[in-house]
């Protein structure tokens, strides 16, 4: 276990506000910055690092979910819905975690970033869908006001079997490799579920506080998540955060997600190599 | 806003608020070396990790309260699946 000084402690803070406020610009969690840097750059355990990171995911979610509860963007059935499927890949991964080598851990990092990174990619320009208002959302869709065209969204779940798989293994990745999972899970929920993305974003937010609790507890109860450290980076990460949502107006999103993309190609390069090594 | 929506806002800010004091101060008297950090770091740790568990039992209090049985049940095995990796976790720490 590592020893606690403050240095340590003031330096997992800075790096906690950095990938949140990123994670904030991006609409992507900051776990997957924050993890390679705790693991790589201070050397801690994966596990440890792991650990670190899902508290500060549960502190974003929480918060995050606080501010639009009530606004309609959260779409809180399909949510719980889908709970159940990342909550069960959670509880698989954060096994799998106890018994799997770290440079085994490493590789699935590398290949996971790298895909964020392809995703990223090609989600440059996003176009939003043209949605019917008059549709019927049926049981698990939703209807929500865009304030920026000031229009009522109305959609409906598609492919429901799709969402759940896609949960299942965000879930997974979620507890294994210490970060949301919110990556895997919005494009298809975008894509292939009729969500459309602003919703989609919401509802995976709200939904990875409960993921990566899933997954810490089990962290937590095998004394590998270090309190200082996860107190440290969680204070930074809501920092970072409250940062990048106020700076986030101004920020051009493309450049962002190219500059974003470049920084994860070399995490993934780098986090496969020392996993091959 | 639906009783359901308010009181989850309500139980979410909560725990974000009293575990993010419990954290800062807890590291700040792990600092100063004074007694009682552990403490409160630990107390602040295990308070953000119920609050998501506590938001999952309001939601099957408010599922119950709307008669919405397929959903109390979804929640309610949501419930089971984090107990389960508590159980999980105390397995493990008897076998490390």
């Amino acid at each position: 276990m590592p020893v606690v000084t403050p240095a340590l402690a003031a330096i997992i803070f800075v790096a906690g506000a950095v990938s949140g406020g990123f994670g904030a610009l991006l609409g992507i969690g900051g776990g997957v910055l924050l993890v390679p840097f705790l693991n790589l750059g201070l050397h801690l355990p994966f596990t440890v690092a792991a650990a670190i990171s899902l508290t500060t995911v549960i502190a974003t979610s929480s918060s995050v979910s606080a501010a639009r509860a009530g606004k309609q963007l959260i779409n809180m059935r399909l949510g719980m819905l889908l709970e159940v499927a990342t909550a069960a890949g959670s509880l698989f991964g954060g096994v799998t975690a106890q018994m799997i080598a770290q440079s085994t851990v490493q590789k699935v990092f590398g290949v996971v970033t790298a895909l964020v990174a392809i995703i990223m990619l090609t989600r440059l320009q996003r176009r939003n869908v043209i949605l019917d208002p008059d549709v019927d959302p049926g049981a698990l869709g939703g209807r929500y006001h865009e304030e920026e065209s000031g229009c009522t969204v109305t959609y409906q779940v598609k492919r429901l079997p799709l969402a759940l798989a896609a949960s299942f293994v965000a879930g997974n990745m979620s507890s294994l490799l210490g970060i949301g999972g919110g990556f895997i899970k919005v494009p298809v929920l975008n894509a292939w579920c009729g969500i459309p993305v602003r919703a989609a974003a919401a509802t995976s937010a709200f939904m990875i506080g409960v993921t990566a609790t899933a997954g810490a507890v089990i962290y937590y109860g095998n004394g590998q998540l270090v309190p200082a450290l996860a107190a440290s980076a969680v204070l930074g990460v809501q920092l970072g955060s409250w940062g990048g949502m106020r700076f986030g107006q101004r920020a051009s999103a493309m450049w962002l997600k190219l500059l974003m993309a470049v920084v994860l190609f070399v995490v993934s390069a780098v986090m496969f190599t020392r996993g091959i090594q | 806003m639906s009783w359901l929506e308010r009181t989850i806002g309500a139980v979410l800010r909560a725990g974000v608020i009293a575990s993010s004091l419990a954290l800062a101060v807890g590291l700040l008297l792990q600092f100063m070396h004074a007694p009682g950090a552990q403490l409160l770091l630990h107390a602040g740790i295990l308070t953000l990790l119920a609050t998501p568990v506590a938001r999952v039992v309001v939601s099957i209090v408010g599922y119950i309260h709307e008669r919405d049985w397929t959903f109390s049940t979804l929640t309610a095995i949501v419930l089971l699946e984090l107990l389960a990796s508590a159980v999980a976790a105390l397995v493990f720490k008897k076998h490390l």
